[in-house]
């Protein structure tokens, strides 16, 4: 039992809130997206930036996107066929990693295909997250009718990991862009179709007759296999609603790196 | 809040992970050196989720914590001592988009056996990154008193992800 200075003082006096709990296990990932093609396998970078020594997990998490895009957690029992498949060809290693302070650690990710695998699309997502040090609940005190709580959040980051075979396609298109200001913070909102066998994913950007640059870009747009449509919605401020508003070109391109191609554009105007 | 730089982390890799994108294939004596410059995510807890303290007064209730940090008690207890909602700040590149999961509810069992339950819910289900102290989000709850709680230490933990696409 380690109590801070200052309530070792005070004993058993009064009741005290719960023990600050600043659990460590900042945590630096990158990179935030992995695409393998092929037997080769690739690393990605865990650090500590937390200034004291963690200990880190890595696993593997089934997720499903939602017509909102948001990323549900599955149980590995309730995975479909090709979701368990994908969990089973992932190699990785170390998967428990004790760090000091700014000591990065390679993550390797292999891949170990079956011969017969089916053309598809194959994908977890890697969850790197600190196991927070074990706390004894002694370290707080309480009086008799007291009630004092101590939740620790254990926090981390998921990334895809995605296996490609064969040659796969897919094609999407944009629809219903427009303003949503029912909630007060006005939201640019459009949704996204999807057709074919993978993912599509890359920047949506907002052109205006007249001007160079887009007026609104936001990256790191998927759309999965398992949603054909999915809604995206974005927090903006007036002024860029202001400039929104009106005829508008509204792009849904890949990333420079995946070759910039423009997936999906449609000419709208934003109301 | 804990942020290193890009650069560091790049120089990092090639040093210690030879992680560099590939041999320079020039004709001359003159060697390029070339990195891949990786694109990183850094998740830092700012606060955690404080109830202060709760003592039963007529019955059973509720206390919430806002994803702001304000509290609102049943009048049936009593509460006390300072609150704030988990706070975690994320920090990557620019423009990206990743969405935040939070549990819907988590279990806090006190050294006795005696367990209570609270919901939480986050202030944001998905981020833009701007790279400023925007990128951030808090997680507040709501812990349900029963009326015959146990006195007691109650811990529990939830898990928070930062979740790209």
């Amino acid at each position: 039992m380690r109590l801070p200075k200052f309530m070792s003082g005070l004993g058993l006096v009064a009741l005290v809130v719960a023990a600050p709990a600043q659990a460590a296990g900042d945590l630096l990932v990158a990179p935030t997206r992995v695409i393998l093609d092929g037997a080769r396998g690739t690393e990605v970078i865990l650090n500590n930036i937390d200034s004291e020594t963690a200990t880190y997990r890595v696993s593997l998490e089934v997720r499903r996107m939602n017509a909102d895009g948001t990323l549900d957690e599955v149980e590995p029992e309730k995975a479909t066929a090709a979701e368990a498949q994908a969990l089973s060809m992932i190699t990785y290693a170390p998967r428990r990693i004790e760090l000091a302070p700014n000591q990065p650690q390679a993550i390797r990710i292999g891949v170990r295909s079956p011969a017969d695998l089916p053309d598809g699309e194959y994908r977890v997502h890697m969850l790197f997250r600190a196991i927070p040090t074990a706390r004894s609940v002694t370290e707080t005190q309480t009086t008799d009718s007291g009630l004092s709580i101590a939740l620790t959040p254990i926090y981390g980051v998921t990334i895809p990991v995605i296996i490609r075979k064969g040659a796969l396609k897919a094609t999407a298109a944009i629809g219903d862009a427009r303003i949503d200001r029912s909630t007060g913070q006005p939201e640019l909102t459009m949704s996204l179709s999807r057709e074919g066998s993978r993912s599509t994913y890359g920047r949506i950007r907002v052109l205006k007759p007249g001007k160079s640059t887009p007026v609104f870009e936001v990256r790191g747009v998927a759309v999965y296999p398992e949603v054909n449509k999915r809604a995206v919605s974005f927090p903006i401020d007036a002024q860029t609603a202001a400039q929104l508003a009106g005829p508008a070109t509204v792009q849904y391109l890949e990333e420079a790196d995946a070759g910039g191609r423009v997936i999906a554009e449609t000419q709208t105007v934003i109301r | 809040m804990n942020i290193r730089t890009l650069k560091a982390v790049a120089a990092g890799s090639v040093l210690a992970l030879g992680l560099v994108s590939g041999a320079a294939n020039a004709a001359t004596a003159d060697g390029t050196a070339r990195a891949t410059i990786l694109q990183q995510v850094t998740v830092t807890n700012t606060s955690d989720l404080q109830f202060g303290t709760v003592a039963i007064g007529t019955g059973g209730g509720s206390v919430t914590v806002a994803t702001g940090g304000g509290r609102t008690c049943a009048t049936t207890l009593v509460c006390s001592g300072a609150t704030t909602a988990a706070g975690f700040a994320v920090a990557g590149a620019v423009g990206m988009n990743v969405g935040v999961t939070v549990p819907g509810s988590v279990t806090l069992t006190e050294t006795g056996g005696a367990t209570m339950s609270a919901t939480l819910n986050s202030s944001a289900a998905s981020l833009t990154l701007a790279g400023t102290a925007a990128d951030a989000f808090s997680v507040g709850g709501t812990l349900n008193v029963g009326g015959s709680q146990a006195a007691g230490a109650y811990a529990g933990t939830f898990t928070v992800t930062v979740n790209y696409q």
